[in-house]
């Protein structure tokens, strides 16, 4: 069993007492209601455990001592009845407040409590004895309550009382009181008012309107899922339109270079080598082996038609001599960058988080091929140098590559100053 | 705390009332302890001006334990009776009906609140005869008693709490043992101020358990029986005998005390009886110094024999004449090294507690007369002047 009072009864009845100058007493009124907690355990199905709760609401303090009983004890029903009147179906228990005296029921408290019990019909009827407890010097004065339920003669059991929200709300649950608000000022004046707050069924109306708000949102949200849903499909149609296209391109220039340099060597020997034709070629070749020192970057199809696609330079930096493959493999490769850092992202996933999904480095060398014929594209170029500087001063000893081969598929080769233009050869 | 201070800080209108309880408070078979107050509160607020107590512990002997009942009355309503709580007895409920002086509460009546205290403890006393039903051995014993005019009206029973771990049940029986003391010597207290009460025996029996294998009796005897007897060890009673009653014990003990409280009174009427026979001469003589004329214990002489003068100190004894009285010869010129009246103690003389007290005194001047010469050589040799 366990029971619970409510602040403001509990503190009335404390007022009530300490501004007392002799015992004090009366009656406690609430509601006793079963409560059944059903727990479900790994161990077993369920646990169903009841206890009944006494809730104190109100009480009701007797004028004098002796106001309904006799020196003997025994109850003068007439006189409960005119305290009482037509709260007696409330009664719950009875109080007691004495000051320093023992939390243990006296020998009258026991004979009243005994008929109360009888003539209320209440089988469970509570006492609840104050005390204040004052030091000597009266420094110090401690009240202390014990809520007693007397059961088969047995008058020293106790039950734990509770005060819902006495302690630090902060930390724990503020409980609504489950009392029931009996106060006629306050139905009068929600009786009044209350149709501008409430709706037919006592609901209040603001509530619904949050609640429609609530509904159309949700309906609007699946609608926008659904448009997402079809977009990120087209998107999706496309972009493999896309690659496929790609592809075709990167096939088509493989092509196309294969069959030049199928031409360049039979041109080659077909002819004889002579030195003016030499001269070209050795012209060439300081020019080109000084562009050959500084090595450049795949990203720098700039001044070819068509410049390769990130695949297609990775390709060929497999299909290049051995010797030439580290570098070229590790000036293929593009420094890693931030997220949010100027220049272009290099982020090895699909997709950046704004629905498009295109690769990224595609996504450059598509920017690349459509400025190839823009002569301003210094600022590019030179964010871009920023990007492949250590590449650049990495591989600033590096050997000597022949021309011949690289010559026509070569992308524009960087200086640490980034002026491309001026070394290319070509 | 004393009855003074408790009086003096107990509110006024209650003061007639715990006034006769303090001051002439005795309940049950022991009437040498009187009530006691304690732990005097109030439940008036801390701003009333005192005195204002109107409620405290009061300390009731009973059946060899001491009862502590909370008396709570209200000071502010001095007219209503007081409200019990009964320590640790929480199981006790008297039933107000028969409480006289509870129903009809007169808080005009000085004597109300201990008369409803004694109407309490009798029912104190059939609460605890109740519990004597836990043990069927015990309460025997108590039926027994009860059946017996001279036990069962004046007999206090407390029953034990059963001992949570042996299960056992233990009871004691107090038991105020009938016999006439109403010719024991007076005996004065060294508190003049407390009344010693009336002259009492008291038989505790304590039941360890509820079988009756360990029994401790112990007697109590008021102070005067106490003297009287020669102490509180010169009496011992018998042990409880194994598988015995109480109703067999009881008259027992009862003989032996009554026994010796008789020849007690016996030696002093003798010794009384000598001391008055020999009135005339001793106060005629001029030569007795002093002797006791309550418990005619003790006599003394002046003498002198061939211009010799000693003193004669007479012990008689308490079981006289049984017992052989003293003789202390002492001298008035002579003293010891440590500074006293060189003294010689005999106690081994012609004597017979047969003779009467004028053949006593007859033969006492036949041994003084013998024995004087020597006694005087000896205060010559060995004292000094």
């Amino acid at each position: 069993m366990a029971a619970s009072i409510s602040g403001y009864t509990f503190s009335s009845v404390c007022y009530h007492s300490a501004n007392s100058n002799s015992d004090h007493e009366g009656f406690l009124l609430g509601d006793v209601r079963q409560e059944e907690t059903v727990s479900i355990s790994d161990t077993q199905i369920s646990t169903a455990e009841s206890v009944q709760v006494v809730e104190i609401h109100n009480h009701d303090p007797c004028a004098k001592l002796f106001s309904f009983y006799d020196y003997a004890g025994k109850l003068n029903e007439e006189n409960l009845n005119s305290i009482l009147k037509d709260r007696r179906k409330n009664v719950i228990g009875w109080y007691r407040f004495r000051r320093n005296t023992q939390q243990q029921m006296s020998f009258r408290e026991q004979i009243i409590h005994k008929q109360l019990t009888e003539l209320l019909g209440v089988p469970d009827l509570v006492f609840l004895l104050f005390s204040f407890i004052s030091t000597a010097n009266s420094s110090t004065h401690a009240l202390e309550y014990v809520l007693f339920r007397p059961h088969h003669s047995r008058y020293n059991q106790r039950i734990t009382l509770t005060i819902p929200n006495l302690g630090n709300t902060s930390q724990q649950e503020y409980k609504v009181s489950s009392v029931p608000n009996t106060s006629i000022n306050y139905t009068q004046v929600i009786k009044e008012h209350g149709a501008e707050f409430f709706d037919k069924d006592g609901v209040m109306k603001d509530i619904r309107t949050i609640y429609q708000v609530y509904s159309a949102l949700q309906d609007k949200l699946q609608a926008v899922c659904g448009e997402v849903e079809q977009s990120e499909r087209v998107k999706e149609n496309i972009q493999e339109d896309v690659n496929k296209l790609k592809q075709q391109i990167a096939l088509r220039k493989r092509k196309t270079a294969e069959e030049e340099r199928r031409l360049l060597e039979a041109q080659n020997a077909d002819s004889h080598p002579t030195p003016e034709e030499n001269t070209e070629p050795s012209d060439a070749s300081p020019l080109s082996r000084i562009a050959f020192q500084t090595p450049s970057a795949p990203e720098r199809p700039s001044t070819s038609p068509n410049p390769p696609s990130y695949s297609d330079l990775l390709a060929q930096g497999d299909s290049l001599p051995s010797s030439s493959s580290p570098t070229t493999s590790a000036a293929l490769l593009p420094r890693p960058q931030a997220v949010g850092s100027p220049g272009h992202p290099i982020t090895p996933y699909l997709g950046n988080g704004d629905g498009s999904s295109s690769d990224s480095l595609d996504r450059q060398a598509a920017g690349q091929e459509d400025d190839d014929d823009e002569e301003d594209e210094d600022e590019d170029e030179d964010e871009d140098s920023s990007e492949y500087e250590n590449l650049v001063s990495e591989a600033g000893h590096l050997p000597m590559v022949s021309t011949s081969g690289l010559a026509q598929g070569r992308p524009a080769a960087l200086g640490p100053d980034g002026d491309a233009r001026g070394s290319q050869a070509t | 705390m004393s009855p003074e201070v408790t009086l003096h800080r107990i509110s006024p209108e209650l003061r007639p009332l715990l006034s006769s309880v303090v001051r002439n408070g005795r309940v049950g078979l022991d009437s040498t302890n009187c009530l006691r107050v304690t732990d005097l509160k109030t439940g008036c607020t801390s701003l009333t001006p005192g005195p204002c107590c109107d409620r405290f512990k009061l300390h009731i002997p009973y059946a060899g334990e001491t009862l502590k009942w909370d008396i709570i009355f209200n000071a502010q309503y001095p007219e209503l009776p007081p409200d019990f709580i009964f320590g640790e007895d929480a199981e006790f409920l008297p039933e107000p009906s028969e409480l006289p002086h509870l129903v009809q509460w007169d808080s005009g009546d000085p004597e109300c609140l201990l008369q409803l205290v004694k109407e309490l403890l009798q029912q104190y006393h059939h609460y605890q005869c109740q519990r004597l039903r836990e043990s069927s051995r015990l309460l025997f014993e108590y039926d027994s008693l009860l059946e017996d005019p001279n036990y069962g009206r004046n007999m206090e029973i407390y029953a034990g709490r059963k001992n949570s771990w042996t299960g056992e049940f233990s009871a004691r029986f107090l038991l105020k043992l009938p016999g006439d003391f109403s010719n024991i010597p007076v005996y004065l207290l060294k508190d003049t101020a407390v009344d010693p009460g009336e002259d009492v025996a008291l038989l505790s029996v304590s039941f360890e358990d509820a079988e009756a294998t360990q029994v401790f009796p112990k007697l109590y005897l008021s102070p005067s029986i106490e003297h009287a007897l020669g102490g509180s060890s010169a009496l011992h009673i018998p042990a409880f005998p194994s598988g015995g009653c109480l109703i067999d014990y009881v008259p027992q003990v009862c003989q032996l005390l009554n026994n010796k409280v008789q020849y007690v009174i016996q030696g002093y009427h003798k010794r009384r009886e000598t001391f008055i026979r020999h009135r005339p001469c001793l106060l005629t003589r001029k030569g007795v110094v002093e002797y006791d004329a309550e418990g005619f214990t003790k006599l003394t002489l002046l003498l002198m024999w061939k211009d010799f003068c000693f003193l004669v100190h007479v012990d008689l004894p308490l079981y006289f004449p049984r017992d052989q009285p003293t003789l202390t010869f002492q001298s008035v010129y002579h003293f010891t090294s440590s500074g006293q009246l060189y003294s010689q103690v005999q106690k081994s003389y012609p004597y017979s507690p047969r003779w009467d007290g004028n053949e006593m005194a007859k033969r006492a001047k036949a041994y003084f007369k013998s024995f004087i010469p020597q006694f005087q050589e000896g205060a010559f040799a060995n004292g000094k002047l």
